[in-house]
């Protein structure tokens, strides 16, 4: 297995990336994908070629993740797309304050402050009045491409 | 006046019509009592009604004198009479009458063949030798025909009269006469229904002869539907009559056969079908349906009556020849167009195949001479190319090799989708002058196409002519050919294909089938033509980088062929191809690139192979060599130091979603003799799959593609491990299954579109899906075990393991996830074996979970779904009959369970199994309950009414005091008192008793559903 070494380009501190580059060919639906600059998830994949006996082509429908809008791509299939790093990190709530910005309590110990509420009422009232009931929350924040989202949240309190 | 009457009869019979009645509140059996009391005395009197109206005023139309209004009554007539003859009649005693038409069948040709109709959603008309006089003695038939032709006649020049109602109607009734068969006709071998079907065909003829000028004037603007009529007519007769039979009806007519008129007709429709630019000319669609389907109806039987005469055979030729022509040209035409069909394979694929296969009928009535042309035709474009200086552009022969490629798979090989293939039955007996291989012109064509296939292993040939398209149908061909022709079956046995009824009586044939069958056989080519094949299938995977289409082609279609027949994969497994197939897969990177499934699919073919090694350790090393790296690399990626940072990469993703799709791939392929180093791969990523588990919690892909292996594993594998291999096995799915359960429980995505919003749902769907198929699978331990050897004192109690994981599982289940059919059938299959096979267990589950089943129960016995409700049932059943056994042994069996009261919508008022006794009750009487489930329904109530003696009794009383028809009441009373008292029942719980509780029960149903269903 000498070639297994390279299998797996990424090192640690890649982190400077925020795409990689993939084939279109091997890019499914629930996958990730970037168009037009925005990190999308891909809901629709399909394909056609370009005249009858030209090469085949993919045309992607993605969401972007954090705005919902919804983006289109075609890309030759063979070419390679680029699919964002997206990541989601749990943090324990520990308090919404006045300002619309979160309080989050890091593996480490440390608290992560520098998070906005998000402004939409139907991401924003689960949360609020989750906490407001006293409840032990932990949030999921979805992370890609620089910008950082609140996309879950979990009662993990005793019942 | 006359038209009124008319519209009203045509009223009164639609609503006597069960399809067509309206609703009125009356029991179903006065319903059927109407049906059968009008079909007898009234129908054919309306008929003669309708018939003598027609008749009155027809001799003023014929003369020109009529006026609007009576042209009117005219058509209304006919088109009542066609609605009376629409009647689905009942009284006729077919089912008694055939076995003398089957006798009829053989010897005068007239077939009573049900169903073949239906695909135009027409029927038989059968009604019985009652209307003898009516239809047939009086010479109705012959004044009809002679009305439409003097009407037509004198009508000939006004295009817009074929439209008519008049001409329509008078149409429509003779179409559905042709359809006129049973105990109408007497029993005078066929003669009379011979004269009925030449009478009409002689009438009909003229709708649709000389072909060529009926097309023209269809061309420019006359309607189509008397055409269209005209071929309904003779798709009926073809229906009707044997082969033979079929083709001589028009010879008393004409100097040829039908089937002559057939060809001819066909090839006109043929040639404006493939043009089809225009959007007038839609008819021409719908026209070939018809046709095709008459091929299919005449050529698709088997044995004697399937007979054509030269000059039949000889038309189906000359056919075959103008329907591959003018496909060519339209081929050629359509080369540069855009590919407008995306899913070109896929969705319109099974009518195309469908066409494909009436025209592969038609060329295989004559072999002699169709498939000779096609070898002319293959190699005159195959020529073109290669003489090609590049100068040329060759995509219009590229598309003409295409479309040659997919009539030549057609006619050659069958499709056999889910059975043994065999060479067609035309192409074995055919060609019985032929000794000498290089001579059968199927060995011609099938060697010609093999080597243009194999032009593509040269990169230069390749990238010049091989486009993905045409590669497409080549890996197409070569599956369905090399499943049909390479190391054939019958040759591989050693004997011929003998097919049973005329061996030794032709010597010819059987030397040309001896031929055919063993030229590419074990000891012949079939080795050189295999090795070839992989190359080719490599090249796809290889050198077609993000060609899907092809690729998906190759792996799902040509490699599982390869390895599906255990003595090709001996020779398989022995090639150098093979090999470096194997070892490119298991060591090299290029394979990456393929679509993850993809790369799922060639590691399930791959291990397969593994079963045809002699020797069972060498089948296991074999997979050791191919799975080794993967799961070696998949315990190096989770037990990197610096994991948690490049773990969430795309690119480690990616990877290490390829690497679980093989695994999966590989278990899925697990048989007896590779089932030891399977789960050698399964035990040595346990902890890994673990550890990514944890990590990949927020990546649901990867989630699901770990529980799917899992799932794959534990079903592959279970059967046959030792107590200890089990323990193992279901310590680490527990593992998982908490795993799993601590990361989803509670957790509410947000997301700002609601479509990505219900892709979570949906994904949150399949993982339960999945987890409640591991659990299924574990359960089967219980019921198939092969292992060799159980030693008590290791075993593990599978009941706990389910036990616990139902506790996991189920609060993750909503009644709202349930609504997703596959899931709930899943869930239900999983909880009524629990039910069936550990009640004691399920009783013992704590208050919520049994709460949560029991609810879930409720919601399926009222399901759409038979499978589910019959599931239930079967639950209900068992959860019964346990607390009916306890008690009798005198113990408290569901106990406090049962008495479950604090629902606050008081329905579990009392205890759960009254609910469930009352709830089968009301479905059973007032729903529309389908008779399929009645024995599992009986088996449920049985022990409820055991169990809950006064609450039944209560029941009952309630039920017949809220009747106030005292008819029915009575009725009902006694069906009651005969569902629990007759048949000697007595209040034990065993087989016998159970069976006669479904009579009764059968019996109870079919007495109230005649009165209690309210139609």
């Amino acid at each position: 297995m000498s070639d297994e070494e390279h299998h797996f380009e990424s090192k640690a501190d890649a982190g400077a990336s925020k795409t990689y580059p993939q084939q279109a060919g091997t890019i499914r639906k629930n996958g990730y994908i970037v168009i037009k600059g925005r990190p999308c998830k891909v809901v629709e994949v399909s394909t056609s070629k370009t005249g009858k006996h030209g090469h085949a082509k993919c045309h992607f429908v993605g969401i972007d993740i954090f705005n919902a809008k919804k983006l289109e791509d075609i890309v030759p299939s063979s070419h390679n797309c680029d699919v964002p790093h997206v990541t989601r990190t749990d943090y324990q709530l520990i308090d919404i304050s006045e300002d619309g910005f979160v309080s989050l309590l890091t593996e480490n110990g440390n608290t992560k402050d520098d998070l906005r509420l998000p402004t939409d009422e139907s991401l924003l009232a689960p949360i609020k009045d989750g906490f407001a009931e006293g409840k032990d929350l932990v949030v999921s924040v979805m992370c890609s491409m620089g910008e950082e989202q609140i996309c879950a949240l979990k009662d993990i309190g005793p019942k | 006046m006359q038209s009124a009457g008319i519209s009203f009869l045509e009223s009164l019979v639609s609503e006597f019509s069960p399809g067509t009645s309206t609703g009125m509140g009356l029991p179903k059996d006065y319903h059927e009592q109407c049906h059968s009391s009008m079909e007898l005395n009234y129908l054919k009197e309306f008929y003669c009604w309708a018939k003598s109206a027609a008749l009155n005023v027809a001799d003023k139309i014929v003369s020109c004198y009529a006026n609007i209004s009576e042209e009117k009554v005219c058509s209304r007539a006919l088109r009542f009479m066609f609605q009376v003859l629409n009647w689905n009649f009942k009284s006729s005693p077919s089912a008694l009458d055939n076995s003398s038409s089957k006798s009829n069948s053989g010897s005068f040709g007239i077939r009573p063949d049900m169903g073949l109709l239906k695909k135009f959603e027409r029927s038989l008309l059968e009604p019985g030798p009652l209307w003898h006089d009516a239809l047939l003695s009086s010479g109705h038939m012959l004044w009809l025909l002679n009305f439409y032709a003097i009407v037509r006649q004198k009508h000939s020049s006004d295009m817009l009269w074929f439209d008519s109602p008049l001409a329509v109607s008078a149409r429509q009734l003779i179409v559905q006469l042709c359809s006129l068969t049973g105990t109408i006709f007497p029993s005078d071998d066929g003669e009379m229904h011979i004269k009925h079907l030449t009478q009409i065909l002689s009438a009909v003829i003229e709708w649709v002869e000389p072909p060529n000028i009926i097309s023209g004037a269809l061309r420019s603007g006359r309607s189509e539907s008397e055409m269209i009529d005209g071929f309904h007519a003779l798709l009926s007769m073809a229906t009707l009559t044997s082969t033979m039979l079929f083709d001589n009806l028009l010879r008393s007519l004409r100097p040829f056969g039908t089937i002559h008129l057939l060809a001819t007709l066909t090839c006109e429709v043929v040639q404006t079908y493939v043009i089809k630019n225009d959007d007038e000319q839609t008819w021409s669609s719908e026209a070939l349906d018809i046709m095709l389907e008459i091929w299919t109806v005449i050529l698709g039987r088997s044995g004697n009556d399937m007979k054509i005469s030269a000059e039949g055979i000889s038309s189906a030729s000359n056919l075959f020849s103008t329907i591959v022509e003018s496909h060519l040209k339209a081929a050629a035409e359509s080369a540069f167009e855009d590919d407008s069909e995306a899913d070109y394979f896929h969705v319109s694929v099974s009518r195309r195949d469908e066409t494909l296969y009436a025209y592969a009928l038609i060329a295989r009535a004559a072999v002699e001479t169709t498939v000779p042309f096609l070898t002319r035709l293959f190699s005159e474009r195959f020529a073109l190319l290669s003489q090609n200086n590049e100068r040329m552009d060759p995509t219009q022969t590229l598309e003409e090799l295409y479309w040659l490629l997919l009539i030549t798979g057609h006619v050659l090989t069958d499709s056999g989708e889910g059975e043994t293939v065999l060479v067609p039955e035309a192409i074995q007996d055919g060609f019985s002058g032929v000794t000498e291989e290089l001579q059968h012109p199927v060995i011609v064509l099938s060697w010609s196409i093999i080597s243009f296939a194999k032009q593509s292993l040269d990169p230069k040939m390749r990238n010049a002519y091989f486009s993905p398209r045409l590669m497409e149908a080549v890996i197409w061909f070569l599956a369905r050919w090399v499943d049909t022709y390479l190391m054939p079956i019958d040759a591989a046995k050693g004997q011929l294909g003998i097919s049973g009824h005329d061996e030794g009586l032709q010597q010819h044939p059987q030397s040309s089938k001896k031929v055919l069958l063993s030229f590419a056989g074990q000891h012949s080519q079939g080795e050189t033509i295999l090795d070839t094949i992989i190359r080719i299938s490599m090249t796809t995977l290889t050198s077609y980088p993000g060609e899907n289409e092809l690729q998906a082609l190759t792996c799902w279609k040509l490699l599982v062929v390869l390895v599906r027949r255990r003595h090709v994969c001996i020779h398989l497994v022995a090639l150098e191809s093979w090999r470096d197939l194997a070892r490119a897969f298991a060591n090299e990177r290029t394979l990456f690139s393929l679509n993850a499934r993809l790369q799922r699919s060639l590691a399930e073919t791959l291990v397969c192979a593994a079963s045809s090694f002699k020797d069972l350790e060498t089948s296991n090393q074999y997979v050791r060599d191919l799975m080794g790296p993967m799961t070696a690399y998949l315990v190096d990626i989770s037990s990197r130091n610096d994991l948690k940072a490049v773990a969430q990469q795309a690119d480690a993703i990616y990877m290490v979603s390829c690497l679980l799709e093989r695994l999966r791939g590989a278990s899925r392929a697990t048989q007896p003799r590779t089932q030891k180093s399977i789960f050698e791969m399964g035990c040595a990523v346990m902890n890994s799959l673990l550890t990514l588990l944890e990590l990949y919690k927020n990546q649901s892909a990867v989630v699901y593609l770990i529980l799917k292996f899992v799932v794959d594993f534990v079903e592959g594998e279970v059967a046959f491990l030792s107590a200890k291999e089990t323990s193992i096995l279901v310590n680490f799915c527990l593992q998982l299954l908490r795993i799993y359960s601590s990361h989803n429980i509670g957790k509410i995505s947000l997301s700002l579109s609601t479509s990505l919003q219900s892709e979570a749902q949906t994904e949150k769907y399949k993982d339960l899906r999945a987890l409640l198929q591991l659990l299924t699978n574990i359960c089967s331990k219980d019921l198939v075990d092969f292992s060799s050897f159980s030693n008590d004192a290791e075993s593990t109690d599978i009941a706990e393991v389910i036990y616990v994981g139902l506790h996991i599982v189920t609060p993750l289940i909503s009644l709202e996830l349930l609504k997703y059919p596959k899931l709930s059938c899943d869930y239900f299959a999983l909880i009524s074996h629990l039910l069936e096979v550990y009640p004691e267990k399920v009783a013992q589950l704590n208050k919520e979970a049994f709460d949560h089943i029991v609810r879930t129960l409720d919601f399926g016995v009222c399901h759409q779904d038979v499978d589910i409700v019959d599931k239930c049932l079967r639950a209900v059943n068992a959860l019964a009959s346990y607390h009916y056994k306890e008690k009798i042994a005198g113990k408290e069996g569901l106990g406090a369970k049962a008495l479950s009261s604090e629902e606050s919508n008081g329905e579990f008022q009392q205890s759960i199994l009254s609910y469930f006794l009352r709830l089968l009750i009301q479905l059973l009487l007032y729903q529309d309950f389908r008779m399929e489930l009645a024995g599992s329904a009986a088996d449920a109530l049985f022990p409820l009414v055991l169990c809950e003696q006064d609450l039944y009794q209560r029941l009952v009383q309630e039920i017949l005091e809220k009747q106030s028809n005292p008819a029915i009441k009575t009725r009902l009373a006694s069906a009651f008192y005969a569902l629990t008292s007759t048949n000697q029942l007595s209040s034990s719980l065993d087989r016998n008793n159970r069976f006669r509780f479904r009579k009764n029960l059968q019996v109870f149903l079919i007495e109230v559903s005649g009165f209690m269903r309210i139609i």
